[in-house]
């Protein structure tokens, strides 16, 4: 059995927010020995939303198989042992508020003095050489300025509210995950490193790029799709038994309909000649949905998912946390880990999304309380001694875990 | 060519055998420089080919947006992979491709002798990724979906929309678009990986676990409280978009704003001209503008109406709190961000004409990363894989023709 992808590789995160410390979990969890820069005067933001900066879940979840370098930037004892930590790296990533880096003296051109072939990827909400490109940047607002938001709402509503579903972030840090691991394979085959100006706005409006298409081709600007499907019904969310519960049903074909009606034991409105076909089915769509939920309302939303997927019909329940927590599937596949966290406890948290049949991958590691690994980097990467390390740590240079 | 930087993949070749839950993962490797060659069965291609809306609203094979779009920067090629020379060209292209990428129901590529212990005996360094709606394994395995029924499994649409409405599907495909990206980095990880051990690997992808993890999964360590004796139960999930990142009218349409730190609804406070009522200290924290949204929403309304969208970013930004116009798609398609970045690349396609196609959302320096060409027409590289390539003659291929395999 093989050793993990990224085993002896070294990534330096200057993440906040989501998209680098979940690009950092990602590099982790192939076994990269990915480094997070921060401190007690400038933590990840994600810490700061409760009362305990190490018991934040969303926190703890995107921040897991990394190490806490605890680090002040603003003194230049502490942006010395970052550039000597970025010499001994591969990957650095940032989405530090815009023009942050540049400030602080490691932006590309500074980092690549230190380490030529350095591969470098920063992630900004408006991307580079813009005038938007220093602007302080939330994916909640970039689904907003990329024209997903406009799409993301019923035809009746009187404007998009969308959710509270963070839109693109955990995209985009896909996106870069998959970007660093496109120039690390350029790298071993050129030796040479790169810059990655990844720009979220834009992660957000290739999600929505056929419409962009209808846009350019058809000059039709499409607003507030809602659930329905233009081309197929029944296609929609239906209410179900129980408090704020819903299934959604997706009939594509007739064949599919054939299965429908038969799941729900072919009551006399299957056989209406309204709902016949296709067209005739979107002709009345009003009508079909109506009648559709007088079946799903008797049923929980689950037992709805289970009767037609047991058909051959694309069911889903719109589940909560908790009901995916339970759920059959997710257990027998183990989607989901257990950690102990010192602070936050036994939880659960996303398992590595993909099997690999001939990689070795490192157990998840939980999130790191800040500077946890400061110690560790400072005497084993650095070689420091005990009495620097507690002299910096003195002067305010280096944060060691509070507990 | 020589001038141009080429693209960091373009030593690899890629077939690609995917419907709609895997174009966008394959298009991510052409734009990266990758020969992705599109692997389409002889009568009526892809079944993205078949995927409404259509150009000029006209149903045809080489006229869905979605294929347009998702297999876009790919060369194709017919071939029916059910009969015996079917899967035996599709082998012989197996010894030439370093990523394979296939979308099929679990099962049906070992039907055909052409899952990968097969192929691997063919190329041991091959590279097979399978992305399903649910994976290779588990009860759900043999399950269908689509992107809806994916949002719906994904916590991610009980969050959206207006509270006492139905939960909104997320527009587009984000669940196959996060498949897609999650398979894309399980295949460059293995292609890493083979240069050190000199073999390929089995990639097996789940949209359904993708979508919770590409779109919203912080969800599940909050509820999982029941792990931890004591641990006090989290606030209901309900959908408090518009309570959290609140959207509100203003001259010229709506604007979102984003305010959570509380330097930021100072600057908020700023930009909306320092009205007294919006200087009460309590208005600071966030969970007491979250727990007041409606009585903060209609105070509100009076001072965010008399600025346009534009003069609210542009505000945001000067005084440092997030401000997002609501953007329709002629907005952004025109906004000065996209056209300073270029973002939009100009098309030419035989068939529908010229177009502007969503190119990557990154600038790389050192290699070129772009969408070159359109998608292709169905079986438009047979010539060229299949005479050029591998050496058939013309009437090969005129009486595979025939006989309907490409």
């Amino acid at each position: 059995m093989a050793s993990a992808p990224l085993e002896g590789i070294r990534v330096i995160s200057f993440g906040t927010g989501a998209v680098i410390p979940e690009w950092g979990k990602a590099l982790g969890e192939l076994g990269a020995d990915v480094i997070k820069i921060e401190s007690r005067e400038n933590p990840d933001f994600v810490r700061t939303i409760g009362p305990d900066m190490n018991n934040i879940h969303g926190f703890n979840e995107s921040n897991r198989s990394q190490r806490s370098f605890g680090v002040n930037l603003k003194k230049e004892k502490g942006k010395e042992l970052v550039r000597r930590l970025i010499k001994t790296a591969d990957i650095v990533g940032e989405n530090f508020r815009g023009g942050a880096v540049r400030s602080l003296g490691f932006d590309y051109e500074d980092v690549r003095k230190t380490k030529p072939d350095i591969i470098y990827i920063s992630s900004q909400g408006f991307g580079q050489g813009t005038p938007y490109t220093n602007y302080q940047a939330y994916g909640p607002m970039l689904a907003a300025a990329s024209g997903v938001l406009s799409l993301w709402a019923q035809p009746t509503d009187p404007y998009p509210v969308g959710a509270n579903v963070p839109l693109p972030d955990h995209m985009a840090s896909k996106q870069a995950v998959f970007a660093v691991l496109v120039a690390l394979d350029y790298r071993r085959r050129t030796g040479k490193g790169q810059f990655i100006d990844l720009c979220q706005v834009e992660v957000a409006a290739c999600i929505i790029g056929e419409y962009y298409l209808d846009y350019s081709i058809n000059h039709r600007v499409a607003a507030k799709v809602g659930n329905r499907n233009p081309f197929a019904a029944p296609y929609n969310a239906y209410r179900c038994r129980g408090q704020d519960q819903w299934c959604v049903i997706s009939v594509l074909t007739n064949d599919e309909w054939m299965r429908f009606c038969d799941a729900v034991g072919n009551p006399d409105w299957t056989r209406d000649p309204r709902f016949a076909d296709t067209v005739s089915r979107l002709r009345n769509v009003d009508d079909l949905d109506k009648l559709v939920e007088t079946w799903t309302i008797e049923h929980e939303p689950r037992e709805v998912m289970n009767t037609l997927q047991a058909a051959g019909v694309a069911a889903g329940m719109a589940q909560r946390a908790a009901d995916t927590i339970d759920d059959p599937h997710t257990k027998e596949t183990k989607a989901l880990v257990e950690l102990d966290h010192p602070v936050a406890g036994r939880r659960l948290y996303t398992n590595v999304p993909y099997r690999l049949s001939n990689a070795t991958l490192p157990p998840s590691r939980r999130a790191p309380l800040l500077g946890e690994h400061t110690d560790e980097i400072c005497r084993e990467l650095l070689g420091m001694s005990p009495e620097e390390i507690r002299k910096l740590t003195e002067e305010g240079v280096l944060d060691a875990p509070s507990r | 060519m020589a001038e141009q930087p080429e693209g960091a993949l373009s030593v690899y070749r890629v077939l690609d055998l995917a419907d709609i839950k895997g174009a966008y993962c394959t298009r991510l490797l052409a734009d990266q420089g990758a020969e992705v060659i599109k692997v389409e069965r002889p009568e009526g291609g892809s079944p993205t080919r078949s995927i409404p809306p259509f150009a000029g609203d006209e149903p045809h094979v080489e006229r869905s947006l979605q294929f347009l779009y998702r297999d876009a920067n790919k060369f194709g090629i017919t071939l029916d992979l059910e009969p015996p020379d079917g899967r035996h060209l599709l082998k012989k292209l197996v010894e030439t491709a370093d990523v394979l990428v296939e979308t099929y129901p679990p099962g049906y590529m070992e039907s055909l002798g052409l899952h990968y212990e097969a192929l691997k005996e063919v190329n041991p360094g091959l590279v097979m990724a399978s992305i399903t709606d649910f994976g290779q394994t588990g009860p759900y395995r043999d399950w269908k979906g689509s992107s809806m029924v994916h949002c719906a499994l994904s916590t991610t649409m009980i969050s959206s929309g207006y509270s006492d409405g139905a939960p909104i599907n997320l527009p587009g495909m984000p669940s196959y678009d996060a498949a897609s990206l999650i398979a894309a980095t399980s295949i460059m990880a293995a292609l890493y990986q083979r240069a050190t051990t000199g073999s390929g690997q089995y990639c097996d992808i789940s949209v359904h676990e993708c979508s919770r993890l590409g779109l919203y999964p912080w969800m599940v360590p909050i509820y999982s409280y029941g792990l931890n004796p004591g641990s006090p139960p989290p606030p209901p999930e309900g959908r408090l978009g518009a309570a959290i990142y609140p959207v509100y009218p203003c001259k010229d349409g709506f604007v979102r704003i984003v305010a959570i730190t509380p330097p930021q609804w100072k600057a908020l406070v700023r930009v909306l001209g320092e009205p007294e009522v919006l200087r009460l200290p309590a208005w600071q924290e966030f969970m007491y503008r979250i727990a007041n949204a409606a009585d903060l929403y209609a105070l509100m309304l009076e001072f965010t109406t008399k600025y346009t969208m534009a003069e609210l970013f542009e505000a945001g930004d000067r005084e440092g709190v997030p401000i997002a116009p609501i953007y329709s798609l002629d907005d952004f398609a025109n906004s000065s961000n996209a056209k300073a970045r270029g973002f939009f690349v100009e098309m030419d396609h035989p068939v529908v004409g010229k177009f502007a196609c969503p190119g990557p959302p990154y600038k790389w320096t050192g290699t070129s990363c772009s969408v070159r060409r359109p998608a292709p027409c169905l079986g438009e590289h047979n010539e060229r894989v299949y005479c050029q390539e591998m050496g058939l003659t013309k009437d090969d291929m005129a009486a595979l023709r025939l006989a309907g395999i490409i």
